[in-house]
């Protein structure tokens, strides 16, 4: 057998080659149940801001308030097998827009449903999740309940990995089925009774760039069907079908100086009633020390109007709807999480801002009155039992 | 939860040992140490030529008979061997052991050339029938060794049982060879020293470690006058006769295994030409040459 | 549509392009809390909810879920 002699590259690749053959520079099993029972508890308070007086009917009027409370527990079953339970309270009150009106210098400005409304929501999710030899897969089923609407729905997830464990794929599918009853009382509503299901449908790739970044893409696809229309506003009709589509990218790096990372995400939205949006999410995970980390946030959303949205609803076309949550608008949020871990227990705060202007979204249209501020505040509490 | 730092010495591949981790509890660090040291004592068990049940003793043992069963493993063993082979041009050889019964270097007398003219065709890879499955070393008396990797392998295997406990930062140093878990800062490497050739316990440089692995070989144990000349033990499979090389080379790579067998590719080939090879081979490298001088940028020193 | 069409088409081809392979035991600083893609759960799921509540698009990183009252 010749002997070659050997060039440069060639012989560390050759030698390099050589060694990843060997079974313990493959790929360790990534995918595993976690090894831990957790336990994590969240409650947070979400206050509006009022409304403009100079853009309401009637001066400035209070708006909505949440209390949130979150449960959440993870636990590994036998060897390939993991649950989770999340579970969530809400309890709104408040006033929220009924509609919007022309004023007597020509403007928009919106009316207030006047009494307060008063809510209770609870939502519980279930999730039993396998993991094999390169992935794992979930089936979800959320059940969801408030005075005037529930909901239930299933979902099914998978993931596999690529044999050098670099690449991963998922997909994911989910189907719900809604019903709504509008409480009766404070206003009219547009209807008595109806039920809406959505379908979607997700598929995803995610890919390891080097030891210290990764990267994202993923696409959806949702159909909703039923009754659409917001049940409590007086000028409202929206199409029986929607249909949307959203484009989703990440990024994660680790800096290994500073010892933090830069989380970075875009989804690009669109949708057949005419409205499109971006939306960017930032955040800097700082690390300081092994106990602390602090992590502030920035969120930029802008959003195209619907087609049919318009501030005083022309009555005569076949959809309309005046809803601020509809129209064109650019949104900037702006926050900071803090972590603290001792031994088995973690204590999280959380503190953001969220304000809305026409002038920072991206698309044109109308100014809607009643374009929504607000502070959002929580604070957790979790336990992991090592 | 407070990280605690760990730092275990135990005896294994004939020499001293140690394992130093970060790990934030007590009861994994545990759990990380035996299971370390078992997977060191498994190869251990499984390639010492020094061991009668070792695989390497029943293959050397079978030699001039049957071929002997092998597993993935010890295919990857010899596969990555034959690179190192075709690599060096045939000075690396796993074969070439039974040339050492041709020296005795205490007696401090140089071999008759019948000597090694006698061992000389149970030298050589080439006759080695091997594939995924078996090995048959063809002539009695033939021996393989995988004393030139094993450590080196080793090391690498440690390095990923602290991985796979989830261990960010870590380190292994068998005897030497070692191999890193490199997942904290920058900011905190290892600081290793490289044994000096001629002074036991010191070291003749420092480097930082930041991630993969170092081997080193040297001579400088057992190498020995005779009539005015030096005699390393580093035997030349083509001639039969010690290697006039470099005195140490030390080597970093991205495997442990890959630096290992660098180096003693390196310490086979004469002395210029094992400079040159490694200037060219792209890892970062050291040596030490006959003279006692220092060549290579591996050093932080 | 066609923007979603070419926003697919350009990232795509990103994450296609070529990396350098990241050995098992290179990859602990991908295990870090920070690396992950959703680090704080609960509250990844209470920032969609309250987004999806105010704003006209909901989803993105997987299937959409269990419906809401806000119509």
């Amino acid at each position: 057998m010749a002997i070659r002699s050997a060039e440069k590259h060639s012989t560390l690749l050759a030698l390099t080659s050589s060694a990843l053959l060997l079974p313990a520079y493959q790929a360790a099993r990534a995918d595993a149940p976690p090894e831990f029972v957790e336990l994590g508890v969240r409650y947070s308070k979400y206050e509006e801001d009022n409304t403009q007086g100079s853009k309401t009917f009637g001066g400035s009027s209070q708006r909505y308030d949440v209390d949130v409370a979150q449960f959440h527990l993870l636990a590994p079953v036998a060897d390939n097998w993991a649950v989770a339970v999340d579970m969530q309270w809400e309890d709104m009150s408040g006033a929220s827009p009924w509609f919007v009106g022309e004023s007597l210098d020509g403007g928009s400005k919106v009316v207030m449903s006047g009494a307060s409304i008063e809510d209770t929501r609870t939502e519980v999710s279930v999730t039993t999740r396998y993991y094999y030899e390169r992935g794992n897969a979930g089936l979800n089923y959320v059940r969801s309940d408030e005075d005037d609407y529930d909901s239930n729905a299933v979902a099914l997830d998978g993931s596999f990995n690529s044999a050098d464990g670099m690449t991963t794929y998922s997909a994911a599918i989910s189907y719900s089925d809604d019903n709504i009853e509008p409480t009766q009382g404070s206003v009219p509503t547009n209807t008595l009774k109806a039920d809406k299901d959505i379908s979607s449908v997700f598929l995803g790739v995610s890919r390891i760039v080097s030891k210290n970044a990764i990267v994202r893409f993923g696409l959806s696809y949702t159909y909703r069907d039923g009754f659409l229309t917001d049940p409590y506003k007086f000028y409202d009709k929206r199409p029986g079908e929607r249909n949307e589509w959203a484009v989703n990218t990440g990024y994660r790096q680790y800096f290994p100086w500073p010892n933090g990372a830069l989380q970075a995400d875009y989804r690009y939205f669109d949708d057949d009633w005419g409205v499109a949006s971006h939306t960017l999410n930032l955040a800097w995970h700082q690390n300081l020390g092994h106990s602390i980390q602090v992590i502030p946030f920035l969120r930029y959303y802008s959003q195209g109007e619907a087609q049919f949205f318009a501030n005083i609803a022309d009555l005569d076309k076949r959809y309309f709807a005046d809803d601020y949550r509809l129209s064109s608008f650019g949104a900037v949020s702006a926050g900071l999480r803090v972590r603290y871990e001792m031994g088995n227990w973690a204590i999280t705060a959380v503190g953001e801002r969220y304000e809305t202007d026409k002038n920072w979204g991206v698309y044109s249209g109308e100014e809607s009155p009643a374009l929504v501020d607000y502070w959002r505040y929580s604070f957790g509490l979790d336990y992991i039992f090592k | 939860m407070a990280v605690s730092h760990y730092d275990h010495r135990f005896r294994a591949m004939g020499g001293l040992c140690r394992l130093r981790f970060d790990c934030d509890g007590g009861a994994v660090a545990r759990a990380v140490v035996v299971a370390v040291e078992a997977e060191v004592q498994r190869l251990e068990k499984k390639y010492s030529r020094y061991l009668p049940d070792s695989l390497t003793s029943q293959i050397n043992a079978a030699a001039g008979s049957a071929p002997v069963a092998i597993d993935e493993e010890t295919a990857g063993l010899l596969g990555f061997a034959q690179t190192l082979w075709q690599e060096s041009g045939g000075l690396f050889d796993l074969t070439a052991g039974v040339l050492r019964r041709a020296w005795d270097f205490k007696s401090g007398q140089l071999p008759a050339q019948s000597n090694i003219d006698e061992l000389l065709p149970r030298v050589g890879w080439h006759r080695v029938v091997w594939d995924r499955e078996s090995i048959r070393l063809p002539l009695p008396g033939m021996e393989i060794d995988f004393g030139g990797c094993v450590k080196e392998y080793a090391s690498d295997c440690a390095a990923a049982v602290l991985a796979r406990n989830g261990i960010e930062r870590g380190l292994v140093d068998l005897a030497g060879d070692m191999a890193v878990v490199g997942a904290g800062s920058v900011a905190e490497p290892w600081s290793v020293g490289i044994s000096h050739p001629r002074r036991q316990g010191a070291a003749i440089a420092h480097i930082s470690l930041t991630e993969g692995g170092l081997a080193s070989s040297g001579d400088y144990e057992r190498c020995v006058m005779i009539e005015g000349k030096r005699y390393g033990h580093i035997l030349n499979p083509l001639t039969g006769w010690p290697v006039q090389g470099l005195v140490a080379v030390s080597l970093t790579a991205r495997q442990c295994l890959v630096a290992g067998g660098s180096a003693t590719i390196a310490m086979l080939k004469p002395e210029v030409e094992a400079l040159a090879w490694l200037t060219e081979l792209g890892l970062a490298w050291f040596a030490v040459d006959s003279t006692l001088t220092c060549h290579g940028e591996l050093t932080t020193d | 549509m066609s923007t979603v069409k070419s926003l697919t088409y350009l990232i795509v081809m990103l994450c296609l392009c070529a990396c350098e392979t990241v050995q098992p035991w290179e990859r602990g600083t991908l295990a870090k809390p920070e690396m992950q893609w959703q680090t704080d759960p609960m509250e990844i799921s209470l920032q969609a909810q309250i987004n999806a509540s105010k704003e006209a698009s909901s989803g993105g990183m997987g299937a959409a879920g269990g419906g809401c009252g806000c119509n």
